[in-house]
Formats: structure tokens, C-alpha cells, sequence
């Protein structure tokens, strides 16, 4: 029982920033304008939560600052592929680099290190203790105490849910990514969708940068994302970019990768095999989607 | 509208165009491919700007820049490819653009009872709830009209709205059209189904090659004398005697049915024959199963029922192996399908024989000189003006780039030779070039097969010419005697009008 | 843009090049690091070069470099006994065989099921960092080491050094002629007609009878196999054995230098060596003039965005419609 819920809790940690990037990679694959850029600007959350946070000496601030900073980094993506037509994955590819190299050339610039910065000063944000469930003896265990952005990020799913489904920016995003001439004749300022998408997007691949930088621990190192943005756009496409299902398949991902640890512990079960199932799985759904459409199909 | 003209490089769209439409009508606008209704309709629409002309509305002037300015006046516009969004409700594409609110949500609410009211006034019923995608055709065409009605149009243009419909819905749309201009609307009812116009329209305006023939009373007039308005007066024969063709039927199409893109049966029960030496030219109006043809033939299209090419079942077989046993094909988009316009004069040449010897070793080495030798043979025997066979096949002009295709095609000692739309877009001299290449196939023995949108071209080259209307055979006609005006109500639809 | 931020940062920009182009270029043995380091950049431009040639986005070049390092390895440290001249050319053709497979898998895919490229092969990458790590980490574990490493080679497997003490090696003499090689290719083979064909317009391509997929798949092999060379490559000649995670994103920087080379296999094999004149005179250029190496990284990442704009006129727009049909 004990294992279970701490798996269970483990489960909801670690799906914390595939959330919140799963619905930034959805939103921008709801315009059609899917952001490879995902890691690029988790990173750059992460980076900026904990260099505002320790410089500022506020925790909040640095949360603040993660969104900003991921935003202006989503701004020059969304220049490039909006305005200027640059080509949408080699533009995400550059900004992936340049994240990378910017902010390891910042890190020697700035505090003479390399690979990892470590303030020492900065607090993690707090965990939140929910009144009543926390008395529940399993559920308790499950749902409470988790760090503020695991609430945060099931919000997300939530918001992104209305955002799309209930009011009309939502649906003209979805109009745009689908039709963009249907939604232009419409009279939709498509323009202005495409940017709103993106730059809320990249507010919520910041915040995930975040919970792995001041929610998990107190760092920033140089590589740790670790390809978790490309697993939340495996759960994007495993999810058919619909926000419940997307959260499914960020859940399912997040339980496999705490159950590695436990497994390797318990059984041996090496790490990579579950590792490697959220990128299969994908790999293998796209396959079915187009075997399927290739049944139905018509002209050869 | 008064005095409207419209160029596009090299073609007149519109010339001079003077139309008007009184409050309350159908007013059909009438004309074949390319005749200029569909520009004239988007300058109205504001989608394109005319280079001369004044529009006036209620006898104010307007400007209309742009969709926007069109739908503040009251106008609206069906186009022939939906402007639709597939997974949004139909409710939402009805409302799409102009929600309606309540906070910062949408109102569905309010929402629903808009429509219901629309459509119980106008007898336009939908399902709300389903996505676009999963209601048929007829049903996404009331979401366009309601969609229009919701943004308060009082003009509608319907751009050939009865092409994508069954013969019920058809009914269907008529009693709402009736409907709309018994409620004070307007509709301009662009179309070339003649029967139609008879039918429902008070008035019909004639274009022909992007003039104003003129204005009829739908009452007053006949189908016949639309007809005549619409294609025009009769071209001179050919003179010259042909040998007649052999008996030998080397391309057989026996009852071959295919789907289009759209998942409709684009080719219903089509079986026809062409002789060695003789043309069979194809008539009819675009998009009534032309491309889906032209596709089936070439084997880039799955189709049910059997064609033999030279008693070669073709069913099963490859593109390739297609062209190797003799059939040749001019596609009907040069740039797209016939020609690689980033690749060289030579490379487009070859392309269908770059495998074979000797241009291609065993080893899969290419053959540069071979294929320059061939090429250059190609340039002088059919006169390309082309910078040598190094240049670049885009820097040429559409009479040297379609030669190139015809070079290409017809040296390859073709059995059958499929020519969609082959003198489209090119000057005189280039289409006479064409005709001759074409007709000195049929003097070879090869069987032609000619699909195209322009009458005379058919009536000059065929020998036979069949009708082709919405993916059937609707007719056959004997080319040295047909005229026009028959083959024009054949087209239209009108089978009964021809016996 | 890398004079601006050293500048932003109070650095000497012009002195930082000269350091960089200086330590790149300086010496024999320099100018051995330097061709040691664009090695693989050649091999992994060439691997994008010739899928994007092809309109096919194969993003997948990763992977490949990944699977064709640890099969040359393995050939490397289990077929010991085999003499030099035989286990060399055998781990390398290994190395190409199932590089070119990790890459023609999602090719079939691509050609016979419209999936799309882009998205199957940068999910395989991961796959194939993970697997590969797997492999090492259990069946291959090396015991008493704390890194994830296969073994070490056998000596005899080790690439011949062309200029000691520099690691370069004969690796970067095959990747010369690769590019060389693809050069014939794509200009004077059946192959290479048939697939700048399908690049430039394949539906033309189609319609002339042209076998489509069949040209698909034979060009993701054939970028896949580059990259399996490109990770043996490493293998043998520098690190003499498979460690878990060794690749910097050789193919992304690859996917850069095919696009600033407009595809050409020449021009790939030019523009890899100015990057890797950047690479192996930035880490000098680090410990002279405190310019921190990462600089260069964001160098290529604006060359890969103006690259990406360039892109988005060309080829690509005609692809989309094509696949569109």
C-alpha cells in the first residue's frame, strides 16, 4: 500500500512539468504550428526562475520571471514562424540550440561556472497541504502536499480545456489551426490568434521549466529538461491534441517514469525500456491513425 | 455593377462589364469555364479589386476592399470549396467570427436559439451539435447559407452550388432559395447547368470569354437560345479529308466507376473505346469527372470495372508499366504534373525513359551525353525554344514548356495518347503546333483521347465526342456534324434536349 | 551576432577570433583537431543533405549516429580475433547497415503510410539514446566503472591516425569521399535523378512513373547510414568504445550545415569544416580570452534560423503541397 501511493504521489510529481508543456505543445498544435521549441523554452524557465529567484532573493519572483523569460524567447519563435514564414521545425531546432548555448554562456559570463548553478540561497516553492483531503488516509497521501505548481499544472489542463472549448478565442484558435483560409474569410485576425497561442503556450513551458528548476529542487543545470518536453508532445500527439486525453497520456507517461525507479529497485527492470515506451507508443499510434486512414482511403 | 473589367497577365477576365440584379430575384450568371462569372462575383465579393468600374448599391457607391466591406453591405458569398471548418460544430461554424457572448464565455444558449430561428425561418434545418465532417454535403452548404443569414446578408452569391449535390438536395436547396427571395433576399446563382436556370432564376446573364453577351428573361427565353448565348457561334470545319479510323479498338474502358477525393463517385459506369488511329474527344463542363479520368488512365487513381490498353489489362499495373506498353499522357497541369519546372529541359525529357539504355548503364550511372544527344534531337524536331538542355524548364514560355511534355510524350512511339486540356493557357501558334502534333498521332495509328473545355478544340480535332456530366457518359455525338448548341445543352445537362 | 554578445558581455571580440581561428588553424596538429572535429559534422550534414534533397525531413540522422556507434563497438570488443584489416571495414559496414535501418524504418512508414517523418524520427532518437544506453548500462555493463561505457575495442579496431598525436583519423578521409561519393550520386545515378526529382515536384515525379516510395526509403537509408558512420566514426576513432549519451547533437548541427549548403554534398562537406574550425578553436578560445565556448553554439543556432528562412521559400512550400494532395 505504502508503494502504491508513493508511486501514485511520484506519479503526480513528475507529471507536473510534462503537464503544463503538453499544454503548451497542445495549444500550439491546435494553430497547427507545432513548437518543437518545448525544451528550448523550459529551459530558459528554468534558467531565469532560479537566477531572478536567488538574485531577487523571492521564489515568486523567479516563478514571475520564468513565464517572462519564456516568452520572449516564444516571441522570437513566433516572429520567425508567423511573420517572417521561417520554417516551423528548423526554426524550433535553432531555438532549442540557442537556449542551450545562450544560457550555458550566460551561466560562465554571469557566475563562472559550467553545467550547473546552484544559489544555495533560494528556497523551494512551498508544498501545499489541501485541509480536508490531507485527512483522507489514502487519497491524502496521493493528492496533498504536492509543490504549489503540481495544482498549478492540473489548473493548466483545465484552462486550456475552457480556453479552447468554451470561449471564442479558443475556438478560433481551433478554426485557425484547421482552416486558417476558412477562419481568415470568417473575418478572424489570425495573426493576432496565432501570437495569443503561442505566448501562453510559452507562459506555460516557463512554469514547467520552473517546477523542474525551484519545485523539485533548487538548481539549474545544463541539460535537465532531458528530452521532457518531447515527451509531452509525445503525450500531445498520443492525446490527438485534446487537453483531457493529452493529461491521460502525460499521467500514463509521468507513472512510467516513476514506476522506473521503483521497478530498478525492486525488480531490476532496467530504467530505459519504460523509459523508451512514451516515444514508442507514439510512433506506434501515428501508425495506426495512418493504416487506418489508408483503409478508407481512395486514390492510391 | 457598371463597366467592370479585370485583367489578369495575358487574359481579359472581365471586360467592360455591366450587370445589375434587382432586390427579391434569382439572377442566374451564366457562362463556361473561364467565361468570367466567378471574377466578376469575387470583385463584388471584394476579394479582388477592379481595374475599372464602379459598383453601386441601392444607387449609393460602395467600396468594397475587401470581405469585410462586402458583408457590412449585406453581401455574402458561397464559394464552391466550403469555407468550413471540419471538427467545429456546425453551430460553431455558423456563429465562427461573431459569437456570441455572455461574460467571457461563448453563449451557447443564445447561440442555439439564433439559429433555430434562422433556420425555422428559412426552412434551413441542421444538426447542430455534429462536427462539420461528419454531415454531408448538402448540410454543410445551409451551415454556409446560414452562416451568411447570421451576418445579416441580403445579397447571396451561390458559386455553382448545385455541383457537389445530389439531385434531392438540389430540391432541397431550391425551396430554400425560393424561401430566401420570398423573405426579400437576393441570390446570384452562378451556374452552367442550363435546366437549372429554366428552372428557378427570373433572370439569367450571359458572359462568353469575359464579355457581356447579355441579360434575358428566364420567362422569355429558351434553353436553346442560352445555350447558343453561352458557347457561341459555330467555327469552321475542318477541311481537310481524314482516312478513317480503324476498327481496332487499342484503349477499351468497360464500366469503370472511382471515387473522387471528396469520397463521392466522381466516374459512374464509364465504358467507352478508342480506336488505333482515331480521336475521341471529351466534352464537358470542369469537375464532372475529367481529372478522375484523366487519373484512372494514368494509374494514379484506384478504380473499379476494366480497362485494356492493346488487350493489356491494366487493373493491377504500375504507372510505369503503363507508359512502357504505350500510353502517353499530357496532364492537364503543366507545371504541377507534366513538367519538373526546378529540373533541366533534358531531365524533363527523359524522365520516362532515364532507366532504360541506353541512357542508364547497368551500374545506374546516367548516361549525360546519351541523354543530351536525345534531348537536343527532341529540341530541333519539336522546335523548343529553350537556352539548349541544360536550361532550366521554368524560365520557359507555356507554348516551349508544353512542348516539352509533348516531345517527351508522343516520341516514345506511343499505343494511346491522353491529352487533358493540351492547348490551355498557350497562344495561337503553339495551339496549332499542338493540333498538328496531335493529328499527325491519329494519321500514326494512335489512339487519342482528348479531354478539354474548349468546343472548338474538340470539334476540330475528334472524329467522335462523347459528353461527360456529373461522372456519367451522357452522350456521343459525331463531331462532324454536331454543333454548339447541341453539345452545349449536352453539357448543361440537358440529355433530352439532344436526340 | 557573436561579436554583439561578447561585446554585451565586455569581451574583445576581435581578439576572441583571432584566438579561435589562430588555435582552429595554427599548427599541424590544430589543423588535425579541427578536421578530427568536423568528421562527424560532414557525416551528419550529408545525411540531411541528401534526405532533404529528396523533400523528406529526416530528423532522425540522431538515432542513426547512435545505433552505428554501438554496433561498431560491439563488432570492435566481441570479434577480437579478427585482424585489423578485416574487423575495421566489418564494424564500419555494421555501423552503416544498421544506421541506414534505424532511418529506412521510418522511411516506409513515410513512403507507404504518409506518417509523418518529422515527428516518428525524433521520437526514435530518443528510442535510440535510450536503447543504446540499455544496452550499455545492462547486458554490455561494463563492471567497476561508473560511466555507462561498453568496453573498449580491440586495438586492431581502432581507426588508423592519420596525424598523431591528433585522435583524426582515417574516418575523416571516408567522410571525404562519402561526399564526394554523394556527389556522383545525386548528379550522375539513377538514384540521385529520381530523387532530386521527387524533391523538387513529386507529384510530377508520380506521374511520370517514377517508383515514389521506393525513393523515399532508399533515401532515409541512405541518411541513416551516414549517420551509422558518423557514430562509428566516433567510436572507433576517438572514444575507442560506445558511451552512453556521446553525441552532442551531431545531427542538428548537421541539419544546419546541410541547410547552409543548400543541400549540395560539396557544399556540406565545406561548411562542416567551418563549423568545425568553430568547434575545436572555441574550447581554446575558452581558456585564452574567458569567451565561453557556448558562444559558438549560439553562433550556429542563428545561422540555423536565418537557414530556416531560406527554407521556408523554397523546397519546402513545394513539398507541402505535394504531400498535400
Amino acid at each position: 500500500m505504502e508503494a502504491l501511493t508513493n508511486v501514485l504521489f511520484g506519479t503526480l510529481r513528475v507529471s507536473t512539468p510534462l503537464l503544463l508543456a503538453g499544454m503548451a505543445v497542445l495549444l500550439s498544435q491546435q494553430i497547427n504550428m507545432l513548437n518543437i521549441a518545448i525544451e528550448g523554452l523550459m529551459l530558459a524557465g528554468a534558467f531565469s526562475a532560479v537566477v531572478v529567484g536567488a538574485f531577487l532573493g523571492n521564489v515568486w519572483l523567479g516563478l514571475l520571471a520564468s513565464m517572462l523569460f519564456a516568452m520572449l524567447f516564444t516571441l522570437i519563435f513566433a516572429l520567425f514562424v508567423i511573420d517572417l514564414k521561417a520554417n516551423l521545425i528548423v526554426a524550433g531546432l535553432a531555438l532549442n540550440i540557442l537556449a542551450g548555448g545562450l544560457l550555458a554562456y550566460l551561466l560562465v559570463v554571469w557566475f563562472n561556472t559550467r553545467g550547473v548553478y546552484s544559489p544555495g540561497t533560494l528556497d523551494k516553492l512551498p508544498l501545499i497541504t489541501i485541509p480536508i483531503i490531507d485527512q483522507i488516509p489514502f487519497l491524502g497521501a496521493v493528492f496533498s502536499g504536492h509543490g504549489v505548481l503540481t495544482y498549478v499544472s492540473w489548473l493548466s489542463v483545465i484552462f486550456t480545456s475552457l480556453l479552447l472549448y468554451r470561449t471564442p478565442l479558443g475556438t478560433h484558435m481551433r478554426a485557425v489551426g484547421e482552416h486558417k483560409e476558412a477562419a481568415e474569410t470568417a473575418g478572424i485576425p489570425v495573426r493576432r490568434v496565432q501570437y495569443t497561442a503561442l505566448l501562453i503556450g510559452g507562459a506555460m513551458a516557463g512554469l514547467a521549466g520552473a517546477q523542474l528548476a525551484i519545485g523539485d529542487l533548487t538548481l539549474f543545470s545544463e541539460n535537465m529538461t532531458n528530452g521532457r518536453g518531447f515527451i509531452a508532445m509525445a503525450a500531445v500527439f498520443f492525446g490527438a491534441a485534446r487537453p483531457g486525453l493529452t493529461a491521460l497520456g502525460c499521467l500514463l507517461f509521468g507513472l512510467f517514469d516513476a514506476l522506473q525507479i521503483r521497478l530498478q529497485i525492486g525488480t531490476g527492470i532496467p530504467p530505459q525500456l519504460p523509459q523508451m515506451l512514451p516515444y514508442l507508443i507514439v510512433v506506434g499510434t501515428l501508425t495506426m491513425i495512418a493504416v487506418r486512414r489508408k483503409l478508407k482511403g481512395t486514390s492510391i | 455593377m457598371r463597366g467592370i473589367s479585370k485583367m489578369f497577365p495575358g487574359v481579359i477576365a472581365n471586360d467592360r462589364i455591366d450587370f445589375s440584379v434587382e432586390r427579391g430575384t434569382i439572377h442566374a450568371l451564366v457562362g463556361e469555364n473561364g467565361a468570367g462569372k466567378s471574377t466578376l462575383m469575387r470583385i463584388l465579393y471584394g476579394l479582388y479589386r477592379p481595374d475599372e468600374g464602379e459598383i453601386f448599391i441601392e444607387g449609393k457607391k460602395a467600396a468594397i476592399r475587401n470581405p469585410q466591406d462586402a458583408i457590412r453591405l449585406g453581401i455574402g458569398m458561397v464559394h464552391q470549396e466550403f469555407q468550413l471548418v471540419p471538427s467545429l460544430t456546425v453551430a460553431e461554424n455558423i456563429v465562427l467570427g461573431n459569437e456570441p457572448l455572455k461574460s467571457i464565455w461563448v453563449d451557447r444558449k443564445a447561440e442555439k436559439e439564433s439559429i433555430i430561428k434562422l433556420s425555422k425561418r428559412f426552412g434551413l434545418h441542421v444538426e447542430q451539435d455534429l462536427p462539420i465532417r461528419e454531415v454531408p454535403v448538402g448540410v454543410q452548404q445551409r451551415v454556409e447559407i446560414l452562416k451568411l443569414l447570421y451576418r445579416k446578408a441580403q445579397l447571396l452569391i451561390l458559386d455553382e452550388p448545385t455541383a457537389v449535390l445530389t439531385p434531392q438536395e438540389v430540391d432541397g436547396l431550391f425551396d430554400v432559395l425560393k424561401r430566401l427571395v420570398t423573405e426579400g433576399h437576393t441570390i446570384i446563382f452562378i451556374t452552367h447547368k442550363l435546366g437549372e436556370v429554366m428552372d428557378i432564376c427570373d433572370k439569367a446573364t450571359v458572359l462568353r470569354h469575359g464579355k457581356l453577351i447579355g441579360t434575358v428573361n428566364v420567362a422569355d427565353s429558351s434553353s436553346t437560345e442560352l445555350a447558343r448565348m453561352m458557347v457561341g457561334e459555330e467555327v469552321l470545319r475542318p477541311s481537310e479529308e481524314r482516312h478513317p479510323a480503324s476498327k481496332e479498338a487499342k484503349l477499351i474502358l468497360d464500366d469503370i466507376s472511382a471515387r473522387g477525393d471528396r469520397g463521392l463517385f466522381a466516374l459512374k459506369h464509364i465504358s467507352f473505346k478508342v480506336n488505333a488511329g482515331e480521336v475521341v474527344g471529351i466534352a464537358g463542363v470542369e469537375g464532372n469527372g475529367q481529372s478522375e479520368l484523366v487519373e484512372v488512365l494514368s494509374g494514379l487513381r484506384e478504380y473499379e470495372g476494366m480497362i485494356t490498353l492493346a488487350s493489356v489489362d491494366l487493373k493491377t499495373e504500375s504507372i510505369r508499366f503503363r507508359r512502357e506498353n504505350g500510353m502517353a499522357i499530357i496532364p492537364e497541369s503543366r507545371k504541377t504534373q507534366g513538367l519538373n519546372l526546378l529540373g533541366k529541359v533534358s531531365e524533363n525529357l527523359i524522365v520516362n525513359k532515364y532507366y532504360q539504355k541506353p541512357y542508364s548503364a547497368k551500374t545506374g550511372v546516367l548516361s549525360w551525353k546519351r541523354i543530351t544527344e536525345f534531348a537536343k534531337e527532341l529540341i530541333v524536331k519539336y522546335d523548343i525554344r529553350a537556352d539548349g538542355p541544360d536550361a532550366v524548364a521554368g524560365t520557359l514560355s507555356g507554348g516551349n514548356a508544353q512542348k516539352i511534355i509533348l516531345a517527351r510524350e508522343l516520341s516514345s512511339k506511343p499505343v494511346a495518347l491522353i491529352a487533358a486540356h493540351p492547348t490551355r493557357g498557350l497562344d495561337i501558334a503553339a495551339t496549332q503546333f499542338v493540333h498538328h502534333e496531335i493529328l499527325h498521332m491519329r494519321a500514326e495509328n494512335v489512339a487519342v483521347l482528348i479531354i478539354s473545355a474548349d468546343l472548338d478544340e474538340l470539334i476540330t480535332l475528334s472524329d467522335r465526342i462523347l459528353v461527360l456530366f456529373e461522372g456519367r457518359i451522357v452522350g456521343e455525338v459525331d463531331a462532324r456534324t454536331v454543333t454548339h448548341a447541341q453539345l452545349g445543352l449536352l453539357m448543361a445537362g440537358l440529355t433530352d434536349a439532344v436526340s | 551576432m557573436g561579436a554583439i554578445m561578447m561585446t554585451l558581455s565586455g569581451k574583445n571580440a576581435m581578439e576572441a577570433y583571432r584566438v579561435l581561428f589562430g588555435s582552429a588553424l595554427g599548427s599541424k596538429t590544430a589543423i588535425a583537431n579541427t578536421l578530427l572535429a568536423s568528421t562527424p559534422l560532414i557525416f551528419a550534414g550529408l545525411g540531411a543533405a541528401i534526405a532533404f534533397r529528396a523533400g523528406v525531413f529526416n530528423v532522425g540522422v540522431e538515432g542513426s549516429i547512435y545505433i552505428g556507434a554501438f554496433t561498431s563497438a560491439w563488432v570492435g570488443f566481441t570479434f577480437v580475433n579478427l585482424p585489423g584489416y578485416f574487423l575495421v571495414p566489418l564494424a564500419l559496414l555494421a555501423a552503416a547497415i544498421t544506421g541506414g535501418l534505424w532511418c529506412y524504418f521510418p522511411g516506409v512508414l513515410k513512403a507507404r503510410l504518409d506518417v509523418d517523418e518529422i515527428v516518428s524520427t525524433i521520437m526514435l532518437n530518443y528510442v535510440a539514446v535510450l536503447f543504446t544506453s540499455y544496452l550499455v548500462n545492462y547486458p554490455f555493463r561494463l563492471p567497476g566503472l561508473a560511466n555507462a561505457m561498453s568496453a573498449e575495442v580491440a586495438p586492431q579496431a581502432r581507426l588508423a591516425r592519420l596525424s598523431p598525436p591528433s585522435q583524426m583519423n582515417i574516418s575523416f578521409l571516408i567522410a571525404v569521399a562519402a561526399a564526394i561519393i554523394l556527389a556522383f550520386v545525386v548528379k550522375h545515378m539513377r538514384l540521385g535523378f529520381e530523387l532530386r526529382t521527387v524533391g523538387d515536384n513529386p507529384l510530377f515525379a508520380r506521374w511520370s512513373g517514377m517508383p515514389v516510395p521506393k525513393v523515399i526509403e532508399s533515401v532515409m537509408f541512405i541518411s541513416g547510414l551516414f549517420g551509422g558512420l558518423a557514430g562509428a566514426g566516433q567510436a572507433l576513432g576517438v572514444n575507442y568504445r560506445f558511451i552512453a549519451g556521446f553525441s552532442p547533437g551531431y545531427a542538428f548541427t548537421g541539419i544546419a550545415i546541410a541547410l547552409l549548403a543548400r543541400n549540395s554534398p560539396i557544399g556540406t562537406l565545406i561548411a562542416a569544416l567551418l563549423f568545425g574550425i568553430l568547434r575545436s578553436g572555441s574550447s581554446t578560445m575558452e581558456i585564452f580570452t574567458d569567451v565561453p565556448r557556448d558562444l559558438i553554439t549560439v553562433l550556429e543556432a542563428t545561422v540555423i534560423f536565418f537557414a530556416a528562412l531560406e527554407f521556408s521559400f523554397g523546397w519546402l512550400k513545394r513539398r507541402r503541397r505535394g504531400s498535400a494532395h
